[in-house]
């Protein structure tokens, strides 16, 4: 009884482990690599109500899977708010928008890089001091939660 | 007779490298675009971020680099400022006479305080130029700086400043000579400087 028991947990066990391998694998068809965070002070004063100021992560997305994929939003605890972001020039000017998806077609890479596409942090919640670094969450819409640790420069 | 050959080419080498090296005021070899002729930076007077009255000539005798932006830019700003920092950074002893001055386009909520703090995080060097709206208005046009204003309803940030991106030199005589785009590499902008500094 002890050994079908025994056998069962180790079955239960492996069938658990599988089921987590086999999402890391949906999360290893996208890679976000080479996180990185522009230096930037969170700007301070008497009013609790000021804003606090902007910064922006930047990153390579990789699509290495089969289907495509898409960057909705993302979260870090380095900014009350983060928006996906687009800076283009047009007459003279740079301009931002904001963009609500990014598509990363299967194969393909896309690029977050200054003076394209960009994380937008709305409202610091801290000093963004080169050396240090930040925690960003990014969400996919077939992958998933993504977790990265962004290096501050 | 061999000796007096040598002497005489010698002679004609280091005339030579003279010659090459004296070249006429003004004939900096830059990256960047170049203002032909060099013409008087136009003149101007802020508040600047350390508190005292913000004016090109104050920097008489450095190579000025010109910025306009503001606080709450995410990207574009902090990124010519950092690459100001790091060009000026790889100047060494040199940057010493290397001066950044970045104005606001963003006058509302950018005080002279708040320029110091920001401008703080790139280099301590840096110096702010905020005022009322018509001085700045006034400025901008001079520079030919261009800024459009975007409401976003519903956000922290309240509204974006879309504007002209481009820095200006400015030598140390108080001349226009290059314009940087935006996305100019850090070499490129340290090489101009150094050019500007040795003209």
């Amino acid at each position: 009884m002890v050994t079908s028991l025994l056998r069962g947990l180790v079955f239960g066990v492996l069938l658990a482990a599988a089921g987590a391998a086999s999402s890391q694998a949906d999360n290893a068809k996208i890679r976000v690599d080479d996180a990185w965070a522009r230096r930037a002070v969170m700007i301070r004063s008497t009013d609790a109500n000021a804003f606090t100021g902007t910064g922006a992560v930047y990153a390579t997305l990789v699509n290495a899977g089969a289907k495509g994929d898409a960057l909705l939003s993302v979260t870090t605890d380095a900014a009350s708010v983060a928006e996906i972001h687009e800076t283009f020039q047009e007459g003279g000017l740079s301009r931002m928008r904001e963009v609500t998806r990014i598509d990363v077609a299967p194969g393909k890479k896309v690029e977050l890089k200054p003076g394209g596409y960009h994380v937008m942090l709305i409202n610091l919640t801290r000093d963004l001091k080169a050396g240090e670094t930040i925690q960003v969450t990014l969400m996919f819409q077939n992958a998933g939660r993504i977790a990265v640790t962004a290096q501050i420069r | 007779m061999a000796t007096r050959f040598f002497r005489f080419a010698a002679v004609l080498l280091v005339g030579g490298l003279l010659a090459a090296t004296t070249g006429a005021a003004g004939s900096a070899e830059l990256k960047s675009g170049v203002f032909k002729p060099a013409r008087p930076a136009p003149a101007l007077s802020l508040r600047g971020s350390d508190g005292t009255e913000l004016t090109l000539s104050r920097y008489r005798g450095k190579v000025v680099a010109l910025g306009f932006g503001y606080t709450t830019c995410p990207d574009v700003c902090p990124t010519t400022l950092a690459y100001l920092a790091q060009a000026r950074e790889k100047l060494g002893p040199a940057g010493k006479d290397m001066q950044v001055v970045y104005i606001t386009v963003d006058p509302e909520r950018d005080s002279a305080e708040r320029l110091k703090a920001y401008l703080a995080g790139f280099d301590p060097t840096f110096i702010g130029g905020t005022g009322t709206p018509e001085q700045l208005a006034e400025v901008r046009k001079a520079y030919g700086i261009v800024v459009a204003r975007e409401n976003v309803p519903g956000s922290k940030t309240a509204y974006w400043v879309h504007h002209s991106s481009f820095v200006y030199l400015i030598d140390r005589a108080g001349n226009l000579r290059a314009l940087l785009p935006f996305g100019v590499k850090v070499e490129d902008i340290a090489h101009d400087v150094k050019a500007l500094l040795g003209d």
